[in-house]
């Protein structure tokens, strides 16, 4: 085909330079420092190959982070969708219209705020002596409940506070979703008997499957970015169970040792390690959409 | 300098008024930049940030601070520092001064800091904090040691007295310790960090004798740490809930609510137990000095000039004069005026009969007698926070229990610290 128009290029070049300017300066720098060893406390550094790389393999830490940031993605996503699908589907089959959409702009609001305050509000409503949030707890265990200094419930506290924000959310907008839907084929279900459940989940949800995977991806990248929350929620601790791969990089280069060079080695892996997580998800998907 | 400002004067008539006015206190102009200050909350900087203006009058310029609480403050000021070097200011601590000297972050500050300002003054402690390698880099805003604060009331209920022994506090937390009646026998720091759990922790390691490096050998993992975590770990169980991963907010603001017997804290605590504003107790303290055999954990923060961001003698100067203007005897009394006891470093201003009157004997007398068992009880290194903190989150795990072995996590320190030291070499 012949281009008639010079327009696509003078529109797309400059803004491809730019994001390709944006991508790669910082992604081939932190490649370039992850092969040294540089330390903020020392100007010199000398190129050292892989043997950051081969360090970690040998880090404890390390290993548990990475165990950490994968539990912390598999229960984030899940609960943010196991909340989401059923109060969508609640909210679009008990109440009217009216309530529907005060409820709606309602569950908007913690989305709206901004990670660290909602950390923050949390962290005092999680506190075992003045907490509403765990006032309950105390009330039924007759003692005072430490969610966050607790090993075994410290992720469970932050990740609730994850699915608060995004749950949600997420909930409003299958609702918007479901009110954009036919009502037809729904119509045709409820005639042949089927109960409400069925016509949800073997009519309304599967033509909504497009839409919920996408969400679904949405809700894995952000929950890669999840470092605010928990930074300021229990900066990793108790002792080491809720750190995840950017705390640690973060703790390796600027908190503790300022290893800047094996910070940015943990940085590159995690880069690879989604890029290549992600693609193999996408196409996998793509194919069962396809189906 | 004459000509330029001949030629200012003659641009503006009203800045030529207040070049006049200004000229009278000082004929030069020293600053010709805001300053920028990198530093963290201190209700004695709030309060400083009223007097801009004399700031303004003094030097010709203005200043700036930023504010990040202490963990943000150090790793904000450690990334700065190594890269741009923004700040013209930095706030700096005994946990990190030989850190910033040894990376030559940080200017010697005494070539800067004018005579007048009388920098023998300070509390001869915080001088020896501030001293790194022989040279002073960063002049007071507070610091000090620890105190025993306990609630009067509740000894005198128990009938127990004030302990003057660990022994005698071991018995005593547990004889007050009473949660069902909401009144926790100690609270202690368990949240990671050499400024957090381990600078608690570290008066038992070094009160039982323990010592961190001999020479260029790490010499801390024997007896004294593994008794010194028992013990930590011991007195856990009657610190409230919150504690386990709190640091000072958590068991001071425990201890100021009411709820807790007695505690070692660092000396601010006894200024703010007497403040209404924040203390529920005010009247029910009483002050001692540590229990015997801990030591006081000898501390102090304050400002120190940036090295990149001022880049000739000039800019030196100006942040210098800052920094002498800041810590001054004029401000320090300002500070004291507004009852911040915290925030007071002077000798002068700390023996003065106006600080006796607002604080009272007491706690003159406990601040006395503590000074006598103050040291510093951390490892005066480049690598301290390294080490710190990497101590401090093993002792966070053995805290909240996803460690157990103690021995062996100071075995895992022991490799940790030969690293360093090698890594060095």
């Amino acid at each position: 085909m012949k281009i008639r128009t010079s327009l696509p290029i003078v529109f797309t070049v400059p803004t491809m330079v730019v994001l390709a300017i944006l991508a790669f300066v910082p992604t081939i720098d932190a490649i370039n420092i992850a092969l040294q060893n540089r330390e903020l406390s020392n100007p010199d550094s000398v190129y050292v190959g892989f043997a950051n790389f081969r360090a970690l393999v040998d880090d404890p830490r390390f290993l548990n982070s990475v165990w950490v940031s994968i539990e912390w993605e598999i229960l984030t996503v899940v609960a943010t969708m196991a909340v989401a699908v059923p109060l969508a589907v609640l909210l679009f089959e008990a109440t009217s219209p009216t309530v529907r959409n005060a409820l709606c702009v309602l569950f908007i609001v913690p989305a709206l705020l901004p990670r660290v305050s909602a950390a923050f509000v949390w962290r005092f409503a999680f506190h075992p002596l003045f907490g509403l949030a765990v006032y309950p707890l105390r009330l039924i265990t007759g003692h005072p409940v430490d969610l966050l200094a607790d090993p075994h419930t410290a992720m469970l506290a932050v990740a609730i506070v994850d699915v608060w924000q995004w749950g949600l959310l997420f909930s409003v907008v299958i609702v918007k979703l479901l009110e954009t839907l036919p009502p037809q084929p729904l119509e045709a279900a409820r005639l042949d008997h089927a109960r409400t459940w069925e016509v949800y989940a073997y009519v309304a949800l599967p033509m909504l499957r497009g839409a919920l995977i996408s969400l679904v991806f949405v809700k894995m990248i952000e929950s890669l970015r999840a470092f605010d929350l928990i930074y300021v929620m229990t900066r990793g601790g108790p002792g080491i169970t809720t750190e995840t791969l950017d705390m640690y990089a973060f703790s390796q280069g600027f908190i503790e040792s300022g290893r800047i060079s094996y910070a940015s080695s943990m940085a590159v892996l995690m880069m690879i390690a989604t890029t290549v997580a992600f693609t193999v998800l996408w196409r996998r998907v793509r194919r069962w959409q396809e189906v | 300098m004459r000509l330029r400002a001949a030629l200012a004067a003659a641009a503006g008539g009203a800045l030529v008024l207040a070049a006049g006015l200004a000229g009278t206190a000082n004929a030069e102009t020293v600053c010709s930049h805001d300053l920028r200050v990198l530093a963290q909350p201190r209700d004695g900087l709030t309060l400083l940030e009223k007097y801009k203006d004399e700031f303004k009058g003094l030097s010709g310029a203005s200043f700036n601070i930023d504010y990040l609480n202490e963990n943000d403050r150090r790793a904000k000021s450690r990334a700065d520092a190594s890269t741009v070097g923004k700040y013209n200011v930095y706030y700096i601590d005994e946990a990190n001064v030989a850190l910033f000297a040894k990376s030559n972050w940080v200017t010697p500050l005494l070539d800067y800091y004018p005579k007048d300002y009388d920098f023998a003054d300070f509390d001869p402690g915080r001088q020896k904090v501030a001293t790194f390698e022989d040279k002073v880099y960063f002049a007071p805003l507070t610091g000090g040691g620890d105190l025993l604060v306990y609630r009067k009331d509740l000894l005198e209920k128990a009938g127990v007295k004030v302990p003057t022994t660990l022994d005698e506090m071991i018995v005593a937390v547990q004889k007050l310790h009473d949660p069902d009646h909401g009144v926790y026998g100690i609270a202690l720091r368990g949240q990671r960090g050499s400024g957090a759990n381990v600078w608690r922790w570290m008066p038992y390691f070094r009160g039982f004798g323990g010592k961190w490096f001999d020479g260029d050998k790490p010499a801390f993992d024997g007896e004294p740490a593994v008794k010194a975590t028992q013990t930590y770990l011991d007195l856990f169980k009657y610190s409230p809930p919150g504690t386990k991963t709190g640091s000072w907010d958590e068991s001071t603001g425990a201890f100021l609510s009411g709820q807790v017997a007695l505690l070692v804290e660092s000396t601010p605590l006894s200024g703010e137990a007497i403040d209404p504003k924040v203390s529920k107790v005010v009247g029910k303290v009483g002050y001692s000095r540590p229990p015997s055999p801990l030591t006081g954990g000898g501390y102090a923060h304050g400002l120190a000039i940036g090295a990149k961001a001022n880049k000739d003698d000039a800019a030196k100067k100006c942040a210098g004069l800052f920094i002498a203007w800041a810590t001054s005897k004029e401000n320090e009394k300002r500070r004291l005026d507004d009852g911040q006891f915290g925030e007071l470093n002077r000798t002068s201003i700390m023996t003065s009969d106006e600080f006796n009157q607002k604080f009272g004997a007491d706690l003159g007398q406990a601040l006395a007698d503590t000074a006598k068992v103050t040291a510093v009880n951390f490892w005066q290194d480049p690598e301290w926070p390294n080490l710190g903190d990497h101590w401090g989150i093993e002792l966070e795990e053995l805290i909240t229990g996803t460690r157990t072995d103690i021995k062996g996590s100071l075995d895992e320190l022991n490799t940790y610290a030969k690293g360093l030291v090698a890594n060095r070499k």
